[in-house]
């Protein structure tokens, strides 16, 4: 792709390819926004506002642990799977207790731990494409669920899970919240730890990086765990918003948040990119669907919306890119 | 003498060399494993044993065939396409809906539902040339778009076909199914394509390694136009398949053949990076898929246990033989 580009030099005026660059999607955004506040009826009603944070917040969960795979050049399509087992564990306890969480929250990262490892173990030891080895993943944990709940899944959500996942202090989602801590650590983690060096050299030039002595199965591995982790985090999230459980909980988010990871900026190629982006990414893509809904558009029309804006996104943010 | 002595063998074995360049590790592999599963279905059942079983296998090839044929030929060219369920949802609703079982609408639908489906390829490889954006993100966006016209067009299975249009899915002709059949000529026309004619060089040469493809002056756009279009091509025709089978078009687009097209082709050999692989081990792999699952209906084994085996089966075959060929490559 690059030597095509090389190969059409084109003029464009200085700084402006990097300013999109830089900026594409903030000014997307942004333009998105405003316009929204202006035409769109009850967008700008703090009740809509803070529905729109509540919904982004786990795909943005979800985000996270897609971008840390994307950086090493991988992209993990079992998130969604593993978000509706850990729905399914959440609901598979019978105490209703607030002390049952810290249970559900054992064995629900015990099981992306476990789905973690045998994709990281697959995309590193074996060498197996990353969409092949997730996506074998993704139909193993859906059979392995289906047969647990025999095809019907059922119970109660803890009440702490719900009050996490749908609402609000101050005005504040609280999974708002617990999206920015985790944003934060993992932001911290990859700017300014070696952890973090290391993740972006993997991505940028595996080759590379293992010359200089990095263990680069063992960062690609830590990702997918990573991945697997979060995705359990969204998937609890997400059932607390929904407040009920059935085998498809998060259905949809593995290419959603794969769509708002590449829109923000982070690079299927690898090594390029930013959390601060790919978070951005996932408000845009929620934002989108709210628009669609509340412009009075019938439901089926947020699908030809979203293909739109997702190519209109891509192309203008990759403008910038091109022109380098 | 012996000049004589040694050109004989060399003369037999050039004569063997197109033979064995179809006989890939993958292929040996795949035919060994659709024996054994026929050798468990005849002990297990006596229905299973009968030639009216094993035709229905074929003839339950069809559909994941012509989707598979497509998928083949666009990961041999380094890329991916995902709108083949949405493809799949509007051509076939579009199909059932407007011919509504009058007889005459038939064949004008046909073709227009064909090139329909091939609009829809040729606008997911134009738009990967423009945007120059993965193909994964350019045909799920596309795919999103076309799942929305056919929603917006119908929520539900409408229309009908006229008396005689199951002939495509159910017809037989000499007890051959005339569906199956003819999945199976696309596989050889596409064969012939990337084995001797240009343009099936010029798949091969891009999935390969795309800037030496480049250089040596493959046309990418037309090559990329044409993978596409073709994949959108078959993808339709996977979609009159189904309407001529169940009688309607679904417009939910939850066919699962966007993933289940791809897991006959890694089956056969061809590696998701592209410009390795070929169309006859696609074509076992469709019927190792078919055999498995009658057998494993046979066995009655429920669909949860079903995915579970399919998943561990993509991921040995991906991680047993194709690894080794990585390995020595």
């Amino acid at each position: 792709m690059s030597t095509a580009a090389s190969a059409t030099p084109r003029f464009r005026a200085p700084g402006a390819g990097a300013f999109i660059e830089r900026n594409g999607l903030f000014v997307f955004c942004l333009v998105l926004t405003i316009g929204a506040a202006l035409f769109a009826p009850g967008f700008r009603s703090p009740n809509n506002l803070q529905n729109v944070l509540t919904n982004a917040a786990p795909l943005g969960v979800v985000v996270l642990g897609q971008c840390l795979v994307i950086l090493v050049r991988g992209f993990d399509l079992s998130v969604a799977s593993v978000m509706a087992t850990a729905a399914v564990i959440a609901t598979s306890f019978d105490e209703t207790t607030n002390w049952s969480v810290v249970s559900i929250l054992a064995v629900s990262l015990l099981m992306a731990l476990v789905v973690g490892s045998v994709n990281g173990y697959l995309v590193t030891r074996r060498k197996v494409s990353p969409f092949l080895a997730t996506l074998a993943m993704m139909i193993v944990l859906q059979g392995v669920r289906f047969a647990w709940t025999k095809g019907a899944a059922s119970g109660r959500v803890p009440e702490l899970i719900r009050v996490v996942g749908s609402q609000a202090v101050y005005g504040i989602p609280i999974n708002l919240l617990l999206l920015l801590v985790l944003a934060l650590i993992v932001g911290i983690t990859l700017q300014r730890t070696t952890f973090g060096r290391k993740v972006y050299m993997v991505g940028g030039n595996p080759r590379a990086a293992e010359l200089i002595g990095i263990n680069v199965e063992r960062v690609t591995f830590s990702c997918y765990v990573l991945s697997s982790a979060l995705a359990a985090v969204g998937g609890l999230v997400l059932v607390g918003y929904v407040g009920s459980v059935d085998n498809w909980v998060g259905r949809g988010y593995e290419l959603n948040s794969i769509i708002a990871t590449v829109m923000g900026g982070v690079s299927l190629a690898g090594g390029r990119g930013t959390v601060f982006g790919a978070l951005v990414g996932a408000f845009v893509l929620t934002e989108i669907f709210n628009i669609a809904l509340l412009l009075g558009f019938p439901v089926q029309f947020q699908w030809v919306v979203k293909g739109v804006v997702i190519l209109l996104a891509v192309a203008v943010y990759l403008v910038g890119q091109r022109s380098r | 003498m012996t000049n004589d002595a040694e050109s004989k063998p060399s003369r037999a074995l050039a004569l063997l060399r197109p033979l064995t360049r179809w006989l890939t590790p993958a292929v040996l592999i795949e035919i060994g494993v659709i024996a054994l599963l026929f050798m468990i279905g005849f002990v297990i059942s006596e229905n299973f044993r009968t030639v009216d079983n094993v035709v229905n296998i074929f003839e339950q090839t069809t559909g994941l065939a012509f989707v598979a044929l497509g998928q083949t030929v666009i990961i041999l060219s380094g890329g991916i396409d995902l709108s083949l369920d949405a493809n799949i949802a509007l051509t076939s609703s579009l199909l059932s809906g407007v011919v509504n079982g009058r007889a005459e609408l038939a064949a004008p639908m046909i073709a227009a539902v064909l090139t329909i489906g091939l609009t829809i390829g040729i606008v997911n490889g134009a738009l990967i040339l423009v945007l120059r954006v993965h193909p994964l993100i350019v045909t799920l966006a596309v795919a999103a778009i076309v799942q929305g016209i056919t929603l917006l067009y119908t929520l539900m299975p409408i229309g009908g076909m006229p008396d005689g249009f199951d002939m495509l899915a159910f017809g037989r002709v000499f007890g051959i199914p005339i569906g199956a059949a003819f999945s199976v000529f696309c596989f050889a026309v596409v064969a012939f394509v990337l084995a001797y004619l240009r343009p099936g060089r010029q798949i091969f040469a891009l999935g390969g390694e795309p800037a030496a493809a480049r250089l040596v002056g493959v046309p990418v756009r037309r090559v990329i136009l044409f993978v596409y279009g073709l994949s959108g091509l078959l993808a339709s025709l996977t979609g009159i398949y189904l309407v001529s089978r169940l009688g309607v078009g679904n417009p939910t687009g939850d066919t699962n053949y966007n993933l289940a097209s791809i897991t006959p082709v890694v089956l056969g050999g061809t590696p998701l990076t592209g410009g390795r692989g070929g169309v006859l081990g696609t074509l076992l792999g469709v019927w190792l898929v078919q055999t498995l699952n009658n057998v494993l209906n046979f066995l009655d084994i429920s669909t949860f246990y079903q995915w579970m085996i399919q998943g561990l089966i993509i991921i040995a075959a991906v991680s047993i033989f194709i690894d080794k060929r990585r390995r020595a490559a």
